[in-house]
């Protein structure tokens, strides 16, 4: 095939990408709403059939520039979006109830995808001298799978808000809990040795009963809320570490390409931003007082430096980085 | 700043009525200084405070950014320049923040390794309750005696890493996850050796450009070099000794018209002209010369011009005559450049711009337009002359005419390609086009913190990954005496990733089950009183030891 109709292809692709989240979101969303079942069974199969159609974009693009398909903010965008979509399935398969935030995951992907595809589309080309270099397979993978598990880790920070909020109103609606219905060993011996550690699993007397959704329908399947903080950290815990290595990794080639590891360029700076605040997370995480909603809060910063990140710093700040667009 | 930390907030002691007020605030100011509130808010300030640097251009990166800035902004740029704003990164306050941040850093870390040390010192504590108390918690029977099963069960836990300590009544206390705290203790010294690579690095030193035109040769001396930042302690003396030639420079082209790829055939030589480095110098391929790295990292073009003017009493001059250095436009590889002839009375200058690739055609309109082709297959000089007062004596570009006080001296411009030959107006003289050179802008760099500050990251990766993975746990058991063997009890507990203890310790259990259900009874061990299994000392039993911690975690 040639190669422009290898780049026309990719062109459908993404499209049809964009479709098929859509409809996923929706059935998701109805899932979500109404819980009916089965939507959300067609809603991840769609999705799967979405997730195809984004892999074949960027595989279909990289052929038909002969290089790999990472080398521009579009297909950047593209390839992030296949990255947080492959998480979220990940999740779906182990554990089932994550299932219906995958409305949370697509619109998000949809949204990165659709503005890239109107917005910063550029045609199938060649790599600028600067990137043309084997660091940009180990960098841009390592800041394509990281700040996607980041951006994910963010999205169910923003949903443990919600799910947080909803069991506190709910709790205040019901009548108080007996006191020191609590006191197992657990709780004595994490508060003798270490009680800056990660967050005590509420003993069953006072977990409020969150499982069948104190919040209305709608939080009726959204898992309960310490289990979307777990989950948020988990994720963070997954992206941080290759967040950290992307930047290290893009040190290495800014040392071999521009004669130094680091320099404060724009996109060099909202990198470090974006680390202090994900390491401020995990801080936050394990502080008294602010571990639950204030860390969250932080994550969502982190969710708001990685948007102005790729979309102020990428098209409004100039910076070696510059290419990008 | 810790992923983890021991309490900050320790129980304040009583206040004694003669406690001294100086004291305690001091005692009570450096608490609240390592505390983890702390380091949050220092590291929120540093993020916040790097925005800044994105915000304005940075005199570092660009200064000619920073005086363009300072001429389009002339109420507020003055006020941004005093408060640091255009060198964020190296302004006082800035480094204020993350000396801070550093102290908090020393400060938490100090008391988090020495608790390290006395947690690795200390035996794995006693159980705090009831078995039957802990979230995790499990009995097996077995058929055999108290002490053997007891031994069977602590063979699992140890067989698992777990670091065991005997306490009394029986019970054994298995701890592990140690890697976690220590993997965060590296961590963050890390931090330390990072900085210190990166101080080491920017003060011992340096960076500089320099350009070199084909078949030119420099000296690496302070001279050559159009831009130079040495670092606080490096002296131009130390500037290693020997000389770049540039062979040739080529730079290619995809068929779309982006470019590809610059080259630099570099060759090095010492003082006595012996060939030290010969390389074909590509972005993301530098050349080290004697701990120098020589990186390409721009090009322009050099037209070879040669102008001949009459001067004053009608003497022929040619002050110019060879390779022009010329300012190349990226977005459309034309470049301009300058000549300025201030021995004439009035002054000229001439503006030179230069296509690689002049390409005519007729717009919609009927009027002429002009193109560039990036690749240099049509090489076209334009030169425009211009009469007055140069303004020499004020600072200027040598790529430009400051033309304030000049007037044109003539209404079209010179066109001449490549070996041709123009007339300047007036009979003032020529202008030939003899051939074309390209220059490369080479940037020469040495930074001796490399390998710490590479070092640093690793290690930083290193601990990192432990301190979030790895989980600190404890497990406990004892054995009780049954009519029909032994009863052991189990309990877990688990400082961080409950979930996923709660299946370890299914898993533990199962696997005790299995080596109980292995274990026969010792001889004479099934009819063991139960006083005796109850007793405190297990010291004479089978391969029992008071101390069977085992070194290290996992």
């Amino acid at each position: 095939m040639s190669t422009a109709r290898l780049a026309e292809l990719s062109d459908t692709l993404v499209w049809l990408a964009v479709l098929s989240y859509v409809t996923a979101a929706l059935l998701l969303g109805f899932e979500l709403a109404y819980r009916v079942r089965w939507t959300g069974r067609a809603g991840v199969a769609v999705a799967v059939a979405g997730l195809a159609a984004n892999a074949g974009a960027a595989l279909t693009r990289g052929l038909a520039a002969g290089r790999v398909p990472w080398g521009n903010m579009y297909e950047y965008s593209v390839m992030i979006a296949a990255v947080t979509v492959t998480g979220w399935l990940v999740w779906v398969a182990r554990r089932r109830e994550v299932r219906p935030l995958g409305t949370f995951v697509l619109l998000p992907a949809v949204l990165a995808i659709a503005a890239a595809a109107l917005i910063l589309r550029v045609p199938a080309g060649p790599l600028v001298p600067a990137l043309n270099s084997g660091w940009i397979k180990v960098h841009v993978v390592a800041a394509i799978i990281g700040s996607g598990t980041l951006c994910l880790a963010s999205m169910f920070s923003a949903l443990y808000l919600v799910a947080e909020r909803a069991e506190r109103r709910a709790a205040a609606r019901r009548p108080p809990l007996v006191a020191g219905g609590a006191r197992t060993a657990d709780r004595v011996e994490v508060s003798e040795a270490i009680a800056n550690y990660e967050a005590e699993e509420p003993a069953a007397a006072e977990r409020p009963a969150s499982a069948p959704g104190p919040g209305g329908r709608v939080l009726g399947l959204l898992p309960a809320a310490d289990k979307l903080d777990e989950l948020a950290f988990k994720t963070t815990a997954f992206g941080f570490p290759i967040w950290t290595f992307a930047i290290m990794a893009g040190g290495i080639w800014a040392q071999s390409a521009w004669g130094r590891y680091w320099g404060w360029d724009p996109k060099e700076t909202w990198s470090f931003i974006i680390w202090v605040v994900y390491a401020a997370y995990l801080h936050a995480r394990a502080t008294a007082g602010w571990r639950g909603r204030a860390a969250a809060w932080v994550s969502l910063v982190g969710l708001a430096a990685f948007v102005i990140n790729f979309y102020v710093v990428n098209t409004w700040v100039v910076g070696l980085h510059s290419y990008a667009k | 700043m810790a992923v983890e930390a021991p309490p900050t907030t320790r129980p304040e002691p009583e206040p004694g009525p003669q406690a001294p007020p100086l004291g305690e605030l001091l005692r009570q100011a450096w608490r609240e200084f390592r505390s983890m509130r702390t380091a949050l808010v220092l590291l929120f300030t540093i993020a916040a405070a790097s925005i800044f640097g994105s915000l304005f251009p940075q005199r570092p990166i660009s200064p000619q950014r920073v005086q363009q800035y300072l001429l389009d902004h002339p109420a507020a740029g003055p006020l941004l320049d005093r408060l640091g704003m255009f060198d964020v990164f190296g302004s006082a306050w800035y480094s204020a923040i993350y000396v801070a941040l550093l102290g908090a850093l020393v400060a938490c870390l100090l008391p988090r390794t020495r608790a390290l040390v006395r947690m690795l010192r200390a035996r794995p504590p006693r159980a705090t309750a009831r078995f039957e108390r802990y979230h995790n918690h499990a009995t097996v029977t077995a058929a055999v005696p108290p002490e053997q099963a007891a031994e069977t069960a602590s063979k699992v836990l140890a067989g698992r890493r777990f670091r065991l300590a005997d306490h009394p009544g029986g019970e054994v206390a298995g701890e592990k996850g140690y890697l976690r705290e220590v993997g965060s203790l590296l961590f963050h010294v890390s931090f330390l050796l990072l900085l210190v690579g990166l101080a080491y690095g920017k003060g011992y030193g340096y960076r500089g450009q320099m350009s070199l035109v084909e078949g030119e040769e420099a000296a690496n001396a302070r001279v050559n070099y159009d831009a130079f930042t040495p670092g606080r302690f490096f002296s131009t003396e130390r500037l290693p000794r020997f000389t770049l030639r540039l062979d040739d420079f080529s730079n290619s082209f995809y068929p779309d018209g982006t470019p590809s790829q610059y080259t630099a055939s570099l060759v090095a030589s010492d003082p006595a002209g012996r060939q030290l480095e010969r390389q074909q110098v590509r972005v993301n391929r530098p050349m080290t010369v004697d701990g120098v790295r020589v990186f390409q990292s721009d090009y322009g073009y050099a037209p070879v011009v040669r102008v001949t003017v009459k001067g004053s009493g009608g003497k022929r001059l040619t002050p110019q005559d060879g390779p022009l250095l010329t300012l190349r436009d990226p977005a459309t590889e034309v470049s301009n450049g300058a000549v300025k002839l201030p021995m004439l009375d009035p002054q000229v200058g001439l503006d030179v711009t230069m296509f690689t690739g002049l390409v005519t055609g007729d717009g919609a309109d009927g009027r002429p337009t002009l193109a560039n082709d990036p690749r240099l297959v049509n090489p076209v000089l334009v030169v425009f002359p211009w009469r007055g007062d140069l303004g020499a004596d004020r600072a200027q570009s040598v790529f430009t005419l400051d033309r304030s006080k000049l007037q044109p001296l003539a209404d079209r411009p010179l066109v001449i390609p490549l070996g041709g030959k123009g007339e300047l107006p007036g009979g003032l003289g020529t202008v030939a086009f003899t051939g074309v050179k390209q220059y490369s802008v080479l940037t020469l760099a040495r930074d001796p913190g490399v390998p710490l500050v590479a070092t640093a990251a690793g290690l930083i990766l290193l601990g990192l990954l432990p301190s979030l993975y790895v989980t600190r746990r404890r497990v406990w058991l004892r054995a009780v005496p049954t009519p029909g063997g032994s009863r052991v009890e189990l309990a877990g507990l688990a400082l961080q990733g409950k979930p996923a203890f709660a299946q370890e310790f299914r898993r533990l259990v199962a696997e005790v089950e299995r080596a109980l259900g292995r274990s026969r009874p010792g001889p004479g061990g099934a009819t063991l009183a139960p006083a005796a299994a109850a007793s405190p000392s297990r010291e004479a039993g089978p391969g029992g030891s008071a101390t069977r911690s085992r070194p290290g975690g996992d």
